[in-house]
Formats: structure tokens, C-alpha cells, sequence
């Protein structure tokens, strides 16, 4: 857990530094993406809490937020893990793309409810899309280090 | 099969159960205000880290520009010259024009009835230790705390313009709600056509300058600064430049898109103006206001 406050600071001070068009990709997301996919649900919603509160604390937004939407991901993401194609080399990028997307609705609805506004249409179009591409083609070139990485089984 | 235990192992409804509460508890707690202490103290560990890793990747990052530009830095140095003699004639100039600013100013008893704020003195310099951690915040951690006398409210520039304002203090550390984040309004002024509106930031895109009354043409390139209606901000810091206009006669007001001056990309260094004291401490979510207001600003959410 001390490696996810880690990656915290590096994605608070240095990932931005690699903005493309105001926008980089999210490290903390996708890891908790990665842990799913390698070893499932059960570890990955943990990843998902510790990295989320790391992200809140460090990013000065809503306590909690980020973890509640990083262990829903966790969840969706977690279909991948142990499927026949979980090895397949887009599996991880559609993975890190849906996976964006729901952490995306679910950390805006949150802080909508908590009184931040946004103006939906300009997010979507200017953030919430280049994310996930940006993720997935992060996520796509780190496939094959992923695929090295040693996979946990579980049988819920 | 392996038994698994601890949290690696488990339900995974009662797990999910348990972690989702004490998320929800956690936010719970943070809104109304009782999680300070804890922030406080994660931030004072990890900020020595952030801003060693700060330091390395902008020496890092400089390191690398350097090396992109060293085959033009002789054309460069010798257009910076130029651009230099340049300034020095228009320094002078404005020099003179300050002079004559200072005495219709003295003429008009201006300072008697409306003290010009003094930068001077009132600020510190403080190093961005880190910037958004997620793509729908823009916020930026300072390594200048309340032990430095930073209070909650008080406005952050640069020698390009408006960053933003402190809106959480810790011992050590301050954050910064940038002007670009959407929950940040600032009243301004657009210096030519003495217009008044408010920049609202929006996500992913250029501020946007609201509330512009219709009747005068906005025109693009103008300068837009802070009016210091509201009074959360001094007057006369500029805040950016209009880009383009959104003007419709069936809508009470126009809107113009800003380009901010500051380089919030490249964002290293910040003042704080510590010797301005803001009219009242807006919370961070503090929104733009659902019915149209007046344009005079007053009654606004600065």
C-alpha cells in the first residue's frame, strides 16, 4: 500500500507534466485497473480504497470520492480477470477505456452531489473522452509488461 | 485450493460492505469539516517527498528543454537583445506614464478615497509542490503553511498574472484553487471597455468571462483584470485575454472565453499576497449563482 502512496505523489507531480491537450492519464486508475485484471475483484476494490484516499488527500477533493468510484471500477474491471482472453493484447486497453469511463461517471456524481458543478457536455467532450483514449493507449503500451506480471487465481 | 485470508482474501460483498462505509463516513466527516487534522498530518509527511520530486523533474524538465533549444539559443539570444532594447525604451515610457498616473491620481485625492493596494512587501514566494491529482480538479499544493502566515482566502499570482486563491491551509502546505478549476469565480473588469463580468473556470476548456453586459462590443485580444468588486481579490491583477465572444441579442448577457496569462502548465513558482485581506473566505464550493445578477458585481460570489 505504501507503493500506491507513492505512485500518488508521482501522478500529483509529475503526470501532469505529461498533459496532452490539458489532459494525462490517471496512474492510480490505472493500477487499480491492472491489480483486477491480475488478481480480481477482492484485491483490487482494497487497491482501490488506498489508492482513492491517497488520490483525495493529495489532490484536495472529496474525501472518499475517489475511492467509492475506483472500487466500482474495480468491480466492473474485475469481469476481466481469469477470462479466457484476459492474455489477448486489447483486453487490458478495453479494460482501462470502460474501466475510465465508469470511474469517470461515478467520481462526478459523487462530487455533484457533495455541490461541485460542472458543465456536463464540455466534460465529456474535453476530459472524460481523452482520458480514456489516453488510458487505454497507456494501458496498451504497458500490456506486455503486464502480461510478465504473475497472475493471482481466485475462484469466487 | 488455497485458503485465502486477511483482506487479499475473503467475502468480497462484506468487504466491498465495509470499505464503501468508511469511504462514505470519510467524506461524510470531511464535508462537515472534522477531517483538518488528518490532512494536516498525511501532508506534512508526504510533502518533504513532493517537493523533492517537484525539484528533480523540473531540473529534469529543464535539463531536457535546454537540450531542445541549444541549437537556436545564438538566434534566440539575439532576438532576446532586441526585445530587451525593446522593453527598456517602453519601461521608460511607462515609467513616465506612471508619474503622470501618480499625480492625477494625487490630484483627484484617488488614494483618499480608494487606497491602491501595495504588492509590495506582502508577498511570499512559494514553490508548487503538485497539481491535480485527478483531471476534473485544478488545484495546486504550495509548500507555504499557516506556520508561514497563510490564512484561507488569500489571493496567489505570479509575475504573469492571477493563479488563484488558498482555500485549505495546513501547518506546512496550502492548496490553491486555480482560477481555471469550475467551482472559481473571480470578478473582473476588461480594460478597455471597462466592461465587468465575472471569469467563471471551466472544465477542460478556457475560462469563460459571464455576466458581460450587452450594448458595448467586446473586442478580442482585450485584457481582462480583476475589478476587486467582491473584494476576495486586489484590483488590477490581470487574469487573461479574450480569445473570442459569444454574443446573442436574445440573451441578457455576452460571454467571452479568456485565455489565462498564467502558464498553468508551467506553473513552478507563486506569491501569495499575504497584506490583502479578503472581504469574506468563500468556501471551495462556491458556485456561480442560478438566477442572472446585476452586473455591478456586488451581491456576486467572488
Amino acid at each position: 500500500m505504501p507503493a500506491l502512496g507513492a505512485a500518488a505523489i508521482f501522478q500529483v507531480v509529475v503526470v501532469p507534466k505529461l498533459a496532452v491537450n490539458g489532459v494525462y492519464p490517471d496512474l492510480i486508475l490505472l493500477l487499480v485497473i491492472a491489480r483486477s485484471l491480475l488478481a480480481g475483484r477482492n484485491d483490487a476494490v482494497v487497491w482501490g480504497f488506498t489508492g482513492g484516499l491517497w488520490m483525495d488527500i493529495l489532490s484536495g477533493g472529496a474525501i472518499g470520492a475517489s475511492s467509492l468510484a475506483l472500487m466500482t471500477t474495480a468491480l466492473v474491471t474485475g469481469v476481466g480477470h481469469n477470462a479466457i482472453f484476459r492474455r489477448h493484447l486489447f483486453v487490458p486497453s478495453i479494460a482501462a477505456l470502460s474501466g475510465t469511463l465508469v470511474f469517470s461517471l461515478v467520481y462526478l456524481a459523487i462530487l455533484n452531489i457533495v455541490g461541485f458543478r460542472f458543465q456536463p457536455n464540455l466534460l465529456v467532450t474535453e476530459i472524460v473522452v481523452p482520458v480514456c483514449l489516453y488510458n487505454a493507449a497507456v494501458m496498451l503500451l504497458a500490456t506486455p509488461l503486464l502480461n510478465r506480471l504473475p497472475e493471482k487465481t481466485e475462484y469466487a | 485450493m488455497r485458503e485465502q485470508r486477511g483482506w487479499s482474501g475473503g467475502n468480497l460483498a462484506l468487504k466491498l460492505t465495509i470499505l464503501a462505509l468508511t469511504a462514505i463516513l470519510l467524506l461524510v466527516l470531511q464535508q462537515t469539516g472534522r477531517l483538518g487534522t488528518v490532512e494536516g498530518l498525511v501532508t506534512l509527511v508526504t510533502s518533504p517527498g513532493q517537493s523533492g520530486l517537484s525539484s528533480l523533474t523540473d531540473r529534469l524538465s529543464n535539463s531536457l528543454t535546454n537540450l531542445r533549444n541549444y541549437r537556436n539559443l545564438q538566434q534566440r539570444v539575439t532576438e532576446l537583445e532586441l526585445i530587451t532594447q525593446g522593453l527598456i525604451v517602453e519601461n521608460l515610457r511607462l515609467k513616465e506614464v506612471e508619474r503622470e498616473n501618480q499625480r492625477l491620481r494625487e490630484l483627484l485625492a484617488f488614494a483618499e478615497t480608494r487606497p491602491s493596494f501595495e504588492l509590495r512587501g506582502g508577498q511570499i514566494i512559494a514553490r508548487v509542490i503538485g497539481q491535480n491529482a485527478t483531471n476534473f480538479l485544478n488545484v495546486a499544493m504550495i509548500d507555504l503553511g499557516s506556520r508561514h502566515g497563510i490564512h484561507v482566502g488569500m489571493p496567489v499570482v505570479n509575475e504573469q498574472g492571477l493563479v488563484g486563491r488558498i482555500y485549505t491551509v495546513n501547518a506546512t502546505t496550502s492548496k490553491v484553487l486555480l482560477i481555471t478549476d469550475p467551482s472559481s469565480t473571480v470578478n473582473t473588469i476588461l480594460q478597455a471597455s471597462r466592461l465587468t463580468g465575472i471569469v467563471n473556470g471551466a472544465s477542460g476548456s478556457d475560462p469563460v468571462m459571464g455576466f458581460i453586459p450587452q450594448g458595448t462590443e467586446v473586442g478580442v485580444g482585450e485584457v481582462v483584470l480583476t475589478s476587486g468588486m467582491g473584494g476576495n481579490f486586489p484590483k488590477g491583477i490581470p487574469v487573461g485575454q479574450v480569445v473570442d465572444v459569444r454574443q446573442k441579442d436574445v440573451d441578457v448577457f455576452q460571454e467571452a472565453i479568456v485565455r489565462p496569462t498564467v502558464n498553468f502548465g508551467r506553473l513552478e513558482f507563486v506569491m501569495v499576497v499575504t497584506n490583502f485581506d479578503p472581504f469574506e473566505s468563500v468556501p471551495l464550493l462556491d458556485t456561480l449563482p442560478a438566477q442572472p445578477i446585476e452586473p455591478s458585481g456586488e451581491s456576486s460570489e467572488e
